[in-house]
């Protein structure tokens, strides 16, 4: 299933689809999750209301559940049906990255803080960004500067200000590449890049391996807490039979979660546990600054970092699988730089950046 | 570590299968293998970094509204009546 | 062996804002069930929490009337665990880096002055109320009080009586009325308390086992189960009657007793992390000032000027400082007439009474004090009688500010025009014969009547010492 609701487009040129993180008022927002099966939200998420102005939402593309799997394939299907212009959807993992480039289309992860979070089902909140995917560049663009604008609603909406710059444009000369990141169609993104007259250093980011760990144990943690709330008391699935409130929420909890969502909510409050949160919750931040810190350095010396997107085309789709790919992905997650996906690769940049590489991935 | 996960399922309100208790055994093997040399990692002068953008001091002003009604809000309650949620009686 | 008693003390105070901490649902209390509450407050996905800025000036306001230091990069940390009254699961509380931390509070007992210590004073949000219904088995839910702002005050060990637990809490009560921090009615669960208690040897440095009774709400409750509980853990030590372990109880005021409690709260571990939604509150030296400046005087404090400078006696000074709007509507009205003797009569009785009538308290007096400082000078100047001004008070509770304005609409303004008088009272001399000759024959009361026939014609507007002596002239005339 690609769509989980979705209407005709009448105007092709304006068409979008939303993802199922998305909440809208008008039709169910599930997330992907039995647990949300029936859920329909009171209020449109912010980037809808944006979008509802000029363009037309013709559907909702399904997500894996809370969008924690692998791929986001159902957002490319959407697109190669040629009937829609883009798919506006949630990263958190990295699905939209290893989708857009093992289907080569071009998705945008832009700075975290640009583009509203208020109306999304949340995920890992430090880290969750709204997105675009679409077949090439220049709709990226259009859609991103749509969406992206501050939101009093959100409190990590940066200054409009700020986000205005992300749409001003440097060429992209250097590139960095960095070492113990080998990956799927490196070699021929950097061919592209070479023949576009750019620079390829190489860099030794060792910090960049522990991102892979770091992420895991904050998403998880931040995963854990935001769907304790899916309790079946409120709203949303309640488990047949129960007649105490412990039977209401262990029933329904375990009837509704998938397998890799339980692992998740595990290791998540395992993370946050009083024997561990030193060593595994607070340290995880700690390297986050860390690698942040060797971004923000590195890119003052670079214009754009280039890491892969996935190892290999042939993607298992399990939790643990997940967690060896986000390898590629973790960095821009952990620190809520922006990154475009084109040709294959990723190419990262400096805080409000996504403009200029949006502009350098026309080239390619 | 099976009374780790009991634990882990008890907090989390959960129960599992066995077979979904061996997969969250794998996951947590997996990741324990990069756990030496992530600790290996000196933070020792890093403060943690929970925000990613620098900002402070995003507040509002202390203006009450009312905007959704409670019948809207208990519109996919699994039980409510009244005007409240209903769950089992609780026991102190 | 002699025993003591160690005990310190949780207390929870919802602050006095319109909305709740996170969301713009009001925070007021008394509402049908769940009609205070948003998809955020009754833990739907997809809102995220933005911080009332009132909220964080309660909290600077409470950590200053209480002596702390106040941290000038305050952050916000997620408490997780599972209840009905929690909806998302999870309280956003302050753990790693409260508000306030390092105060204290002085009390007096019968045994003397004490420093209490605050180890710190947290911002977080209230949990939903739960409703049992035993008849139909069913627990009832109501977010409304979910995420009302409280400050959570936390003091060190360091009180070692039912005694001096009282004192404590009047003073603390005392002190955040006072700065409008919160109306701390604990009818009304806006004020409740948590109660460490541990018992050991007498001059041990060592601590005891301790328990904890949670959400204890009236002071005569407290006193018992500390009374209780000290004699629980006391037989347990001496009479090994019971291990005693580290738990928390709940206070059981009918029965008089301590039960274990077998819910959330054995749950232990909290699993606190910082909340990424909720960016740093960073206090500059501007808004520190700010807060700084709107503190009150203590209530002690203005006690002492009230008696010293203003001359008021003790009992009226005293009854003045139990309330902030007592305080404030008596300062702008003295400054306005300087009588202060006046003042603080037409405060303790006359709005007093008319508070009780309305069955409000005396924290909701919220009239124009200027117009009661100018209604005391119209009496003082003999302008207006007294049962008239009580009229016009009446009006000035309902929002009227120019009394003298309404003594002219009405009519109330004195005669200072001897004549009427006379001839009122010579009229009502002539017409009734029998008080006048009950009066001569040695009966006052007959002299009152005859008084208060003149002052009805005169519809009060006449000096009462006049009219006394005209009356009492034409009596003997008669």
């Amino acid at each position: 299933m690609i769509y989980t609701t979705k209407k005709e487009p009448t105007y092709q040129q304006k068409a979008v689809a939303l993802d199922d993180m998305i909440l809208t008022k008008d039709s169910p927002t599930s997330a992907g999750s039995k647990m949300l099966e029936n859920f329909t939200s009171l209020f449109d998420g912010t980037v809808v209301e944006k979008l509802a102005e000029n363009y037309e939402i013709v559907g909702k593309v399904t997500v894996s559940e809370f969008s924690r799997g692998m791929l986001a394939d159902s957002a490319v299907a959407a697109l190669d049906e040629k009937q829609i212009k883009g798919v506006i959807g949630v990263e958190t993992n990295g699905a939209y990255t290893r989708s857009a480039a093992l289907s080569g289309k071009v998705f945008v992860k832009p700075t975290y803080g640009t583009v509203s979070r208020f109306g999304l089902i949340p995920v890992a909140c430090s880290g969750d960004t709204v997105g675009v995917m679409a077949d090439n560049a220049e709709t990226c663009e259009e859609l991103l500067s749509v969406i992206a604008g501050h939101d009093d609603k959100d409190g990590t909406s940066l200054p409009q200000e700020m986000i205005e710059k992300a749409k001003e444009v440097t060429p992209v000369k250097k590139v960095a590449i960095v070492k113990g990141f080998d990956g799927a169609a490196v070699e021929s993104a950097v061919e592209k890049a070479r023949a576009q007259g750019v620079e390829i250093f190489e860099v030794d980011g060792e910090i960049l391996l522990q991102a892979k760990a770091a992420w895991a144990i904050l998403s998880s943690a931040e995963f854990c807490n935001n769907v304790s709330k899916y309790d079946g008391v409120k709203y949303g699935y309640r488990a047949k039979g129960c007649r105490t409130i412990e039977d209401i929420y262990v029933k329904s909890r375990s009837e509704a979660f998938g397998t890799d969502v339980k692992t998740a909510i595990l290791y998540g409050s395992h993370v946050l546990s009083s024997d561990n949160y030193e060593k595994m919750y607070d340290k995880a931040l700690r390297v986050r600054r860390l690698v942040r810190e060797y971004l923000d350095d590195l890119l003052t010396k670079v214009d754009a970092v280039m890491l892969p997107a996935c190892s290999t085309a042939n993607l298992s789709v399990n939790a643990i699988s997940v967690y060896e790919e986000s390898l590629y992905t973790a960095p821009a997650s952990i620190t809520g730089l922006p990154v475009v996906v084109a040709s294959g690769v990723q190419w990262l940049g400096k805080p409000l950046a996504e403009g200029s590489l949006l502009a350098f991935s026309k080239q390619l | 570590m099976q009374d780790l996960l009991d634990t882990l399922e008890k907090v989390n309100q959960l129960a599992l299968t066995q077979d979904e208790k061996a997969s969250v055994q794998a996951y947590f093997e997996r990741v324990a293998q990069d756990l030496p040399s992530f600790a290996e990692v000196d933070t020792q002068n890093v403060t943690p970094m929970v925000y990613v953008m620098p900002l402070s001091n995003v507040l509002r002003e202390d203006e009450s509204s009312q905007p959704f009604t409670r019948d809207d809000l208990q519109k996919g309650a699994p039980e409510a009546e009244d005007g409240y949620w209903e769950v089992p009686r609780l026991i102190e | 062996m002699e025993y003591e008693v160690v005990i310190g003390l949780e207390v929870h105070v919802e602050l006095a804002t319109n909305s709740k901490i996170f969301c713009s649902c009001s925070a007021k209390y008394g509402a049908e069930q769940n009609e205070h509450v948003c998809p955020a407050c009754c833990g739907m996905p997809g809102m995220l929490p933005i911080v009332n800025k009132k909220v964080v000036d309660l909290g600077m306001t409470a950590g200053m009337m209480l002596n702390c230091h106040i941290n000038r990069t305050t952050t916000f940390d997620k408490k997780n665990y599972y209840y009905p009254d929690l909806p998302g699961a999870y309280q956003t509380t302050q753990l790693f880096a409260p508000i306030c931390v390092n105060g204290r509070v002085d009390i007096e007992t019968s045994k003397g002055k004490k420093s209490v210590r605050i180890k710190q004073i947290h911002m977080e949000e209230d949990a939903g109320k739960l409703v049992h219904d035993d008849w139909r088995d069913l627990t009832m839910v109501d977010y409304n009080r979910t995420s009302v702002p409280l400050v959570e005050i936390v003091s060190q060990p360091d009180l070692s009586s039912a005694e001096e637990v009282v004192a404590y809490l009047e003073r603390l009560r005392s002190l955040l009325r006072f700065a409008k921090v919160s109306d701390c009615r604990w009818e009304q669960g806006s004020m409740r308390c948590d109660v460490n208690l541990s018992v050991r040897e007498k001059g041990s440095d060592k601590l005891g086992v301790r328990t904890e009774m949670k959400n204890m709400n009236s002071l005569a409750a407290i006193t018992r189960a500390i009374e209780y509980e000290t004699a629980r853990h006391i037989d347990a030590i001496v009479n090994k009657t019971e291990e005693l372990v580290q738990e928390t109880r709940r206070w059981d005021d009918e029965k008089g007793k301590s039960f274990a409690m077998r819910t959330k709260e054995t749950a232990g571990d909290y699993r606190y992390f910082p909340d990424p939604n909720v960016m740093p509150v960073v206090i500059d030296d501007v808004w520190y000032d700010r807060i700084k400046a709107t503190l009150p005087e203590f209530p002690e404090i203005k006690k002492q000027r009230y008696m010293e400078e203003l001359g008021l006696g003790d009992f009226d000074a005293s009854s003045l400082v139990e309330s902030r709007a007592f305080c404030d509507v008596f300062e702008e009205a003295y400054a306005e007439c300087g009588l202060a003797k006046d003042v603080a009569n037409w405060i303790l009785k006359d709005c007093a009474n008319l508070l009780n009538k309305k069955q409000m308290t005396a924290d909701m007096l919220a009239i124009d004090g200027r117009a009661l400082g100018k209604l005391i000078k119209l009496v003082a100047d003999e302008k207006v009688g007294r049962a008239n001004a009580k009229f016009i008070l009446a009006e000035i509770f309902e929002g009227a500010t120019d009394p003298e304005k309404i003594a002219e609409e009405k009519g109330f303004i004195v005669s200072n025009d001897t004549g009427l008088i006379e001839k009122v009272v010579a009229e009502i001399v002539a017409a009734d014969p029998k008080s006048v000759a009950d009066y001569k024959g040695g009966k006052e009361k007959a002299f009152m009547a005859l008084f208060g026939k003149c002052m009805r014609e005169l519809r009060g507007n006449c000096n009462p010492q006049v009219l006394r002596e005209l009356l009492l002239k034409e009596i003997e005339k008669a």
